[in-house]
């Protein structure tokens, strides 16, 4: 990645969920909480893996493990905070990985074989030498449109 | 916008209100120069900046407005409702170009409407200043004969004035301060037709006084006003509201806001820090320093975000004078307590519930003069607001002395309605019958009029100040009036509140609605529990209390019931259930975090909040739990009985202290706190406890007999109690029942026993509040102690 011009790449943070390896725009990370505590919020929509306490506000936050349908982490999870009409959210992840530099050109389209749930949650994603990074995009993983999106 | 509009928008804002509150005050006292000087203040200050910044068309209408308040100023024309009916609908008119210029940053195009609204204001002025020339008796009977609502008239008596004192042309009166104007408005000669003045309210006054005294009404001159009108305070309002302006500063809500926000945090970092224990003594100092200045720094920041309810009712004259106009009724509005004060978001909550509750005591409420005079009461119908401080709620009551609400009507409707089954409405009493009228789709208005009656009423009223955290409560009597209270908490942002446990998470639940706790332990939680099928059901002094388990309403997973366990008692408006929780932790102030729209929806939340110990805590809402376990203002007879009880018995607090037993009147009770011994201070020989930043004189005596000399650290348990205005605490040993007492009789005499009642069959003391010495009184070297009253022997 890095001989690539930098003009023409863009910051991405890199999260872990599983197997699958994802990629963020930087620009739209407010902030990394490492490890928070966390606290369940019973009768929730399903894609709510609880709160979390940022800055003085009571943040919720969306689980990519439950949105994806998969087994909740065994072990603490990491949080990424967005910006999203109605205040904020943060989103649960395995771990947060390094910064990648990734190009446009790289970029692809969701594939037409991807489950539609993947479909609407993903953003394509780049080629990276070794791997794909899936491309999300913050404003699908926002809970209003979630709930919209996914009721219960 | 620029800054320079915006700033003109909010002044022009201001001077829009003050004059509305001025008109409706000139109406009742249409002789009052200071009313109209500031009035014209207003509007002048409007049209001059507006022709600086270009806005014509409210330079326009402005100048009309400022010619004809000029003659009213200046006393060649007097009030008249015609006159400020006018007046009201120009100022209604610059408010809809205000918000134009907000919204679209333009005016707006209504060249028709502005040439009607400023030929309106000319004729106003020319009629009634010809007419001023008309001599006074006849001229007062034709302004009481006049119909209100009628548009401006003009009357063709010819004019007797000099020319120079003729209405200034339009060119003219653009300066109204130029030296060739009327006298000083002060002396009576120029006091404008003293008969006009008295009349202008038409029938407020019996017109024969107006006649005979008008040389009286002029030499009195300004201090002069009806007699039954303008409460002192409407003046005092007026004053204080043209001279305030040098030692406030506009602050930005946001602004306000935001350290609202950071103060709760700082509240949240306190309580961190005052449950981290500390080997170092000066820790624990400073501590308790952070926490008095926390608490003052609180206190000062809610207090700037407060504003006197004035802001609310200040509207409502207006609305008034319209609506009994509109319905052809005759009203008087009555305010008191206009300078209590509330936090700036409830008071905009509480604007359109409180509209709504004024409108309709208006128009279903206060009947139409006839009717009223039929039944022996005074033509006029009188409305009146009211706010009080209630502790640590706001009490709105909106009073009207109309027909108040007819209870067989109000069943009738609800089973029409299919609203409540027959059967059910037969059995329900005057208070569940009257909570009726709070359901959605309730309405008993014959006519649906422009006013209300659309059914959409007071449910509405109710959402609304439910959503704040307050009560509506109603009680009428038919015939003779209903009063509507609303009941306000003083702020949002931080609630006491209790925390409960379940299933291993936290729980806030609203000391607001909590009205008693019961603690099972495992060898009770069974028999104690009784069901009904599956319904969970506790006998609460021989009542039977309907039961929500929390964990399974929230369906938390996890193992079942635990042996022992709690159960709050809550209130939820009338619902009263208890609710199951695996146990208590801590009461706590909470600072209300919202949640977002996602998890608002479930419903059983209110918000969450950061806990002392940093962890999260959903606050519930019991109101929403009632609703959803279908727990109805019905099925608990506990209410009724409670008001059955009322008439001869009262519920007190039984307390052990030391080895006496005494009763404390249950509704003095605030709040019941476990404190360490050591934090018992004393002031003299008074003891006294800091009790949220507020020093407390304590009754200290049954206890300090018992354990002088016992450890500091050992916990006690302090009753807090409300005596009239103040707060005073007593330490007891025990706190061992609530239980109604009755009155006991002196045998012979059958006079009451005052300070003695009858509890669980036993003649206990009531402790006399009142007998505990405020802090500043106490000598400071008082040796004798507060004895407590002694128990009476049986």
């Amino acid at each position: 990645m890095s001989e690539v011009s930098a003009a023409a790449t863009q910051e991405v943070c890199s999260v872990k969920v599983g197997d699958t390896l994802y990629g963020i725009p930087i620009a739209h990370v407010l902030e990394i909480l490492g490890k928070p505590a966390t606290q369940p919020v019973p009768l929730a929509p399903y894609f709510v893996g609880g709160l979390v306490h940022y800055r003085g506000e009571v943040l919720t936050a969306v689980s990519l493990r439950r949105l994806l349908g998969m087994e909740p982490a065994k072990t603490p999870e990491d949080v990424l905070v967005f910006e999203n009409s109605d205040g904020l959210f943060g989103l649960f992840v395995d771990s947060v990985g390094e910064v990648l530099h990734v190009a446009p050109a790289d970029h692809e389209p969701n594939p037409a074989t991807l489950e539609a749930r993947r479909q609407a949650l993903f953003d394509g994603a780049w080629k990276l030498r070794d791997r794909l990074l899936v491309s999300l995009d913050p404003e699908r993983l926002d809970p209003v449109r979630l709930a919209a999106a996914f009721p219960a | 916008m620029d800054d320079l509009t915006r700033e003109f928008l909010l002044e022009s804002q201001e001077g829009l209100d003050r004059m509305e509150r001025c008109l409706t005050d000139l109406e009742a006292r249409p002789g009052d120069m200071n009313l109209l000087a500031d009035i014209f203040r207003s509007v002048h200050t409007i049209k001059g900046t507006t022709g600086f910044l270009g806005f014509s068309r409210l330079e326009a209408l402005s100048h009309a407005g400022e010619n004809l308040l000029g003659l009213l100023r200046d006393g060649k024309l007097a009030a008249n409702p015609d006159i400020i009916s006018g007046l009201l609908a120009l100022m209604d008119m610059l408010r809809g170009i205000l918000r134009n210029i907000e919204t679209i940053a333009g005016e707006g195009e209504s060249q028709q409407e502005d040439a009607a609204m400023i030929a309106r204001l000319e004729a106003l002025q020319r009629g009634e200043a010809t007419a001023a020339a008309v001599t006074e008796p006849a001229l007062a009977a034709a302004v009481v004969a006049a119909q209100p609502a009628a548009p401006a008239k003009k009357r063709r008596a010819p004019s007797k004035r000099p020319p120079s004192r003729r209405p200034p042309s339009r060119q003219a009166a653009g300066h109204p301060q130029s030296p060739q104007g009327a006298p000083p408005p002060e002396q009576p000669g120029a006091a404008g037709p003293p008969g006009v003045i008295g009349a202008a309210s038409p029938g407020r006054e019996p017109e024969s006084e107006e006649r005979s005294a008008p040389a009286v009404a002029a030499a009195a001159s300004i201090p002069a006003r009806p007699a039954s009108e303008a409460p002192p305070q409407a003046e005092a309002a007026a004053t204080s509201a043209s001279g305030t302006a040098d030692s406030t500063l506009r602050v930005d809500v946001e602004l306000l806001n935001r350290m609202m926000n950071l103060v709760g945090e700082l509240v949240l970092t306190r309580n961190q820090i005052l449950q981290t224990t500390s080997a170092d003594p000066n820790f624990a100092l400073l501590g308790r320093r952070l926490d008095m200045v926390t608490a003052d720094l609180r206190e000062s920041v809610m207090k700037a975000r407060m504003q006197p309810v004035s802001h609310v009712f200040s509207r409502f004259p207006r609305l008034v004078r319209d609506l009994s106009l509109a319905l052809d009724k005759r009203v008087r509005l009555e305010m008191e307590g206009q300078e209590t004060e509330l936090d700036k978001s409830l008071l905009e909550a509480i604007r359109d519930p409180l509209t709504h509750s004024v409108r309709n005591a208006i128009d279903h409420g206060i009947e139409a003069p006839e009717a009223r005079i039929a039944q022996g009461k005074p033509a006029e119908g009188l409305v009146r607001l009211r706010a009080y401080h209630e502790g640590s709620h706001v009490i709105v009551e909106v009073h009207d002395d109309g027909a108040g609400m007819s209870i067989e009507r109000i069943r009738q409707k609800a089973v029409e309605r299919q609203l409540v089954t027959p059967q059910r409405a037969e059995q329900m009493n005057e208070r569940e019958i009257l909570q009726l009228i709070f359901l959605p789709g309730f309405s008993t208005a014959e006519a649906i009029t422009s006013v209300s009656g659309r059914g959409v009423g007071m449910d509405v009223v109710r959402t609304n100040v439910e959503k704040i955290g307050g009560k509506v409560d109603v009680d009428s009597r038919s015939g003779r009036g209903t009063v509507l209270r609303l009941r306000i908490p003083l702020t949002l942002a931080i609630i006491p509140a209790l925390i409960v446990r379940s299933r291993g998470q936290n729980f806030a639940v609203p000391q607001a609605s909590l009205t008693e706790l019961v603690h099972l332990s495992a060898g009770e939680t069974d028999s104690r529990i009784e069901w009904l099928e599956n319904a969970a059901l506790y006998r609460l002094r021989g009542r039977l209390l309907p039961l929500v388990f929390l964990d399974r309403l929230l369906q938390q997973p996890g193992r079942e019931r635990a042996a022992a366990c709690d159960i709050a008692i809550l209130n939820a408006d009338g619902r009263r259930f208890g609710l199951v929780v695996d146990g208590l932790a801590d009461p706590e102030e909470i600072v209300v975090k919202p949640l977002a729209a996602v998890l608002r929806e479930i419903g059983f939340y209110a918000g969450a909040t950061i806990l002392g110990n940093g962890e999260m805590a959903l606050i519930l809402n019991p109101g929403a739990i009632a609703q959803n376990a279908n727990v109805s203002l019905s099925s608990e007879s506990e209410v009724d009985a409670g008001d059955e009880r009322r008439a001869d018995q009262q519920d007190y607090l039984l307390v052990e202290t030391g080895s006496r037993r005494a009763a404390l009147p249950l509704q003095t009770v605030v709040r019941i706190e476990r404190i360490p011994r050591s934090r018992i201070e004393h002031a003299g020989a008074l003891p006294v406890l800091r009790f949220e930043g507020e020093l407390l004189p304590l009754d200290d005596t049954a206890l300090s007999l018992v354990d002088l000399a016992g450890d500091p650290e050992a916990q006690t348990t302090v009753v807090v109690c409300r005596d009239g205005q103040r707060h005073v605490g007593m330490t007891v040993s025990q706190v061992l029942d609530v239980a109604g007492g009755r009155q006991l009789e002196e045998a012979g005499t059958g006079a009451v026993a005052e300070g003695l009642t009858l509890l669980e069959e036993r003649v206990t003391s009531i402790v006399r509040l009142a007998a505990i010495p405020a802090i500043e009184s106490v000598p400071a070297q008082s040796a004798e102690a507060f004895p407590l009253p002694a128990e009476a022997t049986p």
